[in-house]
């Protein structure tokens, strides 16, 4: 669930409508999914240890490493594919002076499993991870502690989004961008209103039959259920998990066209499909995108959904821990936020940022911003003993939808 | 000094050991293994079978399911079309032009193939070009919906996996040359018994390696079929992904994989069993046995 | 795509099989070409050709690589189309009848023996194609493998036997369909010169014993002269001469031909008033009165044969000499049943050295380097207009062989 979604020249011959779905599995999922395949049997051999972290060592109030001293030359960063606007990158070069090397993943589990694999030797210094997962890389030891006195910067970030249940003192994370998941559809043909997941799952059953798509994440997937049922979606209840797979897999399953992450690449703006779930910056480029952006219908999950965070975060044993610092206070600071928002199109967590957004003209921020009454419908996920599970109910409906 | 000859083999073992023996060794082992917690992607210390168990639940059976009917379809509709092809090109081409043909077979390998799967996904989008164009002539009411069912998967696959029967069989061909034709030819075969009885039993090296050189790697790809076929193009290699990317529990992956293997090999023996099958009749009505048959001068 | 066999009873016994059967028995077996052109591209490989080849007989179609022989076998078999005239097998004209409607069979140079079939099934693949019955495919088949002495190798597969072996079945093949033509594409040529020259005349007594009209295609002069009942000497798409083997050695219709069978000296000169030959210092007397009578006055070759060259001791040196000529002995060689003397001659008479064949007995005992006198009689002396195409314009041939 990689969060970019700022269209961005790629040099491919192809029919112009072509052009942002190419790009969106290029530099998103798609063609991140062929690298971790190709890549599979070196992370496998890579891994070859069985222990894994499980025996976790953190230690939760570790002095931070970061000094102050001089910046070194270069600083790597693991992240989201384009997740970052390129002249903010630029103008950290020019007027910092080290040099930025990207790498992107594609899930969370495919990060940790690199930092675990290398145990502080990866390279990196800067990883992206959501907010969930935080806790278990503390205590596997995969982060190094911030030191705050050098990202002056976090001043002009919205309180509202520092101080999360994973990390509550901030003492190794910075919000980077949060967002949310809801759905879009095509009023012509969908012509009532639809406003919750109930509706959805009604219209998906009924209208959208055979012209729906989900989200291709496990915890997306069975969240439909849960959100719809005022079940908290972070459950580890077996007779939740089973309720849902149940509802899934039987009276789901078989009105989906297709798993899709990123339908704001071509499937809104092609309609392909007339019902989509999708997260709210991705569903804002599909609407721009579309030639008849009126016929598409946002939808911020009802009555309850998630919120996603992503946070900047250093790895354990990272080689530019001071340009590591550098740089994460630049982006926050107020000169670089616009930007990243104009990119990403999710909101970064900065205090201020909807009305300098307005102020800029930014296109559709009802899609960026949220109310405080929606963000408090908003819960953030978890990761507990139900992955596993999840993953299976996953599994099964995919099969089932495709049987 | 003669050298044992056992040395020159060395490289080939080497390779076959450090791209497939090891690999799948591992691989194997894994699955005997289990998960050890939430953070831990396998463990080994207490070795099972309840990995299979897992894997060969309802939900990995209809996928298999799906995933066989696409890799044996997908083969055969290939094999179908490049069989005429490949003839075409090896034989009623003139050699300067099947340059020029080969090498527009093998020009779409130039461009990552996920790249021309999306194209397809464009061309055959609701709102894509060739719908409104269909609808423009008149050959369609409503809008292509063509896009996430099955034909759309087997299109793709037969896109991408077309070359690879081609190269092969198109070899074949051209290896069995004119002289022989012209041979079965003079014999009073026409073209059609021509192609038939001595053609394409000689072209079967090039049959099977093609078959092979598609349906292996047709099982394993889901890339292909998800794009096009979105909730009808679920394979099994998206559940083996799945657990080592998603749900990081490689044991189960591993378990998965291991299956997915034998499955292969079983098809691949099962369908050269029924090939044999097919064939036998035909080669029974061939042979002529003659020792039994007293020589010419005795029977005057 | 094949019509039904006309005939419902392909058994007929000899000669012509089912579809040869038409109304003109007695034609059974003849081959006629006429005013046959075949071009590829602008070169043209055969050139107006006319043909007649009786039904029966064992004609060799003989020339150099390129001279159109294989184009003129191809067109027979139907694997090339004329682009003029007409071709008649049998009597019946067979244009646009494909190869596998045409009964004649070709034995191929290169055997083209099937090699995912055995010897019998590769004898059987033409029976089959009939739809013969299966009992009389295995008689059939057995007998053809015994003429050819290889019913013990019915199980092999073709790459498992030698090039001989091979040849063999290939006949096998070819005959066991009983075709009124058979065609034959330099079948010999891969073998080694023992194995060739027993298949000669094993080919030649089939031949024979079969009553099958055999077309055989061949660079090799002494496979021509030895099994051909007539030999067509063909050069750059035409057929030189078409005649029995006797009369092709004997009078050669051409300097080509001449030249091509058997061994020739050839000497240039000018054919004056007197009926004498001059080429330098030598006078040549021909009293050949049938090639001799159609040669004017002019630029001439005279052309003598080796074995008509005689050598004495050298006479006085002294004017012009009449069908003789002196020069330094260059070289002897021992043939075997002949030996061979090369003697230097003056250049002026269009040729360096003259080549004397003598059988072994009669040889004179001369020592290389001395100075012997060449002579020979006047019938010997074959006298032709120069040559209307010169030998280097032949194109080469342009059919894959």
């Amino acid at each position: 669930m990689s969060r970019a979604s700022r269209p961005r020249p790629v040099r491919v011959l192809a029919h112009s409508s072509a052009a942002p779905r190419i790009r969106s599995e290029l530099t998103r999922r798609g063609f991140l999914t062929v690298a971790a395949t190709l890549g599979g049997a070196t992370v496998l051999s890579a891994c070859g240890g069985e222990e894994s972290g499980s025996t976790a060592t953190g230690t939760g109030t570790a002095t931070p490493r970061a000094t102050g001293g001089d910046l070194e030359d270069s600083v790597s960063i693991y992240t989201w594919g384009d997740y970052d606007s390129p002249d903010v990158l630029e103008r950290f070069t020019s007027e910092l002076g080290p040099t930025i090397s990207l790498d992107s993943f594609n899930s969370n589990e495919e990060l940790i499993a690199k930092l675990v694999a290398a145990r502080g030797t990866s390279g990196y210094d800067i990883v992206v991870p959501t907010g969930q997962f935080i806790p278990q890389m503390i205590e596997n030891d995969l982060l190094e502690p911030l030191n705050k006195d050098l990202i002056p910067n976090l001043e002009h970030m919205d309180e509202n989004f520092l101080g999360r249940a994973w990390d509550p003192e901030n003492q190794w994370s910075i919000c980077k961008a949060w967002g949310t998941t809801g759905f879009v559809y095509d009023n012509t043909v969908i012509t009532r209103e639809l406003t919750t997941w109930n509706d959805f799952i009604d219209a998906a059953q009924n209208e959208a039959s055979g012209r729906t798509s989900l989200l291709d994440d496990p915890a997306e997937l069975t969240g439909i259920y849960f959100w719809a049922n005022g079940i908290d979606w972070t459950t580890e209840d077996e007779a939740d998990l089973q309720a849902a797979e149940d509802f899934l897999v039987n009276d789901m399953a078989p009105h989906i066209a297709a798993f899709d992450s990123y339908p704001g690449g071509s499937a809104i703006p092609q309609g392909t499909h007339v019902l989509m779930q999708s997260w709210n910056g991705d569903a804002r480029i599909g609407i721009m995108e579309s030639p008849e952006p009126e016929r598409w219908t946002w939808v911020l999950g009802a009555p309850a959904t998630e919120l996603w965070m992503d946070n900047w975060c250093i790895a354990k044993g990272a080689p530019n821990i001071e340009a590591a610092h550098a740089f994460i206070d630049f982006v926050l600071h107020p000169d670089q936020v616009i930007d990243q928002v104009d990119y990403i199109g999710y909101h970064t967590g900065a205090a201020d940022v909807e009305a300098r957004a307005q102020e800029a003209g930014l296109e559709m921020l009802d899609l960026v911003f949220f109310t405080d009454e929606q963000v408090a419908t908003m819960q953030e996920g978890e990761v507990n003993s139900a992955q596993q599970r999840i993953v299976d109910i996953w599994n099964r409906t995919k099969a089932a939808a495709g049987a | 000094m003669p050298r044992p000859r056992f040395l020159l083999a060395i490289p080939a073992w080497a390779w076959l050991v450090t791209f497939f023996v090891l690999p799948v060794a591992t691989v194997v082992y894994f699955s005997f293994g289990y998960k050890p917690g939430l953070f831990g992607t396998h463990a080994t210390d207490v070795l099972s079978l309840d990995r299979y168990r897992e894997a060969l639940s309802p939900t990995f059976f209809t996928t298999f399911i799906n995933t066989l009917r696409v890799g044996i379809l997908g083969t055969l509709i290939c094999l179908l079309i490049a069989i005429p092809m490949a003839y075409w090109m090896a034989v009623k081409v003139s050699p300067n032009r099947r340059v020029f043909l080969l090498a527009l077979v093998i020009v779409p390998f130039w461009t990552n193939f996920l790249v021309r799967t999306i194209g397809w996904q464009v061309i055959l989008a609701p709102e894509g070009w060739l719908s409104g164009l269909l609808q423009s002539v008149g050959l369609r009411d409503g809008p292509l919906a063509i896009l996430y069912t099955r034909p759309a998967v087997l299109l793709g696959v037969v896109y991408n996996y077309l070359p690879l029967m081609i190269l092969p069989l198109f070899v074949a061909f051209d290896r069995v040359g004119p002289a022989l034709r012209e041979a079965s030819k003079d014999l009073g075969a026409d073209r059609w018994r021509t192609f038939t009885q001595v053609t394409l039993p000689m072209a079967r090296p090039g049959i099977i390696a093609g078959v092979l050189l598609v349906f292996i790697p047709l099982m394993g790809d889901y890339i292909t079929a998800t794009v096009l076929g979105g909730a009808r193009g679920n394979m099994v290699g998206q559940l083996v992904a799945s657990q080592f990317q998603a749900a990081q529990n490689w044991a189960l992956g591993s378990a998965m994989a291991v299956l997915l293997i034998l499955v292969i090999a079983v098809t691949v023996l099962v369908g050269a069993a029924m090939a044999y099958l097919v064939s036998w009749p035909f080669a029974r009505h061939r042979r002529l046995r003659l020792a039994d048959l007293p020589p010419a001068e005795a029977r005057t | 795509m094949t019509d039904a066999p006309q005939d419902p009873a392909p058994t007929v016994p000899t000669g012509a099989g089912p579809r040869g059967s038409s109304g003109e028995r007695g034609r059974a077996g003849a081959v006629e070409l006429i005013g046959v052109t075949k071009r590829f591209g602008h070169a043209v490989a055969v050139d107006r050709l006319d043909l007649a080849i009786e039904p029966g007989e064992f004609i060799a179609l003989l020339g150099p690589s390129g001279c159109g022989k294989t184009t003129t076998l191809r067109m027979i078999a139907g694997f090339e189309h004329p682009d003029e005239g007409e071709i008649r097998i049998s009597g019946e004209g067979v244009r646009g009848v494909p190869p596998h409607r045409r009964h004649v069979n070709t034995v191929f140079q290169n055997y083209s023996l099937f090699p995912h079939m055995n010897v019998a099934e590769n004898v059987a693949y033409g029976l089959h194609q009939q739809r013969t019955p299966r009992a009389e495919i295995r008689e059939r088949v057995a007998e053809a493998l015994d003429m050819v002495q290889m019913r013990s190798f019915a199980d092999r597969k073709p790459a498992q036997m030698s090039g001989g072996q091979q040849q063999r079945v290939a006949l096998a093949r070819a005959l066991v369909n009983k075709p009124s033509v058979l065609l034959l594409d330099e079948p010999l040529g891969a073998l080694d010169r023992q194995l060739r020259e027993e298949m000669q005349i094993e080919l030649k007594l089939l031949q024979s014993r079969l009553g099958t009209t055999f077309v055989f295609v061949t660079h090799d002069q002494h496979e021509a002269l030895s099994m051909g009942d007539r030999i067509a000497i063909m050069r750059a798409g035409r057929i030189e001469q078409l005649d029995t083997a006797d009369e092709v050695y004997a009078r050669p219709a051409s300097a080509f031909v001449a030249g091509f069978v058997g061994q020739q000296n050839f000497i240039e000169g000018t054919l004056g008033a007197d009926g004498l030959v001059h080429a330098g210092p030598v006078r040549l007397r021909s009293t050949r009165r049938t090639e001799t009578e159609q040669v004017r006055p002019g630029r001439v070759r005279a052309a003598i044969r080796p074995e008509y060259v005689s050598l004495g001791p050298a006479t006085a040196e002294g004017g012009p000499t009449e069908n003789s000529v002196s020069g330094r002995l260059a070289g002897v060689a021992h043939l075997g049943e002949t030996m061979q003397f090369v003697v230097e001659v003056p250049a002026s008479i269009g040729t360096t050295s003259l080549v004397s064949r003598i059988p072994t007995p009669a040889a004179p005992s001369v020592r290389t380097g001395t100075t012997v006198t060449a002579s020979w009689s006047s019938d010997s002396v074959h006298l032709f207009a120069p040559d209307r195409a010169p030998a280097g314009t032949a194109t080469t041939d342009p059919v894959p062989s």
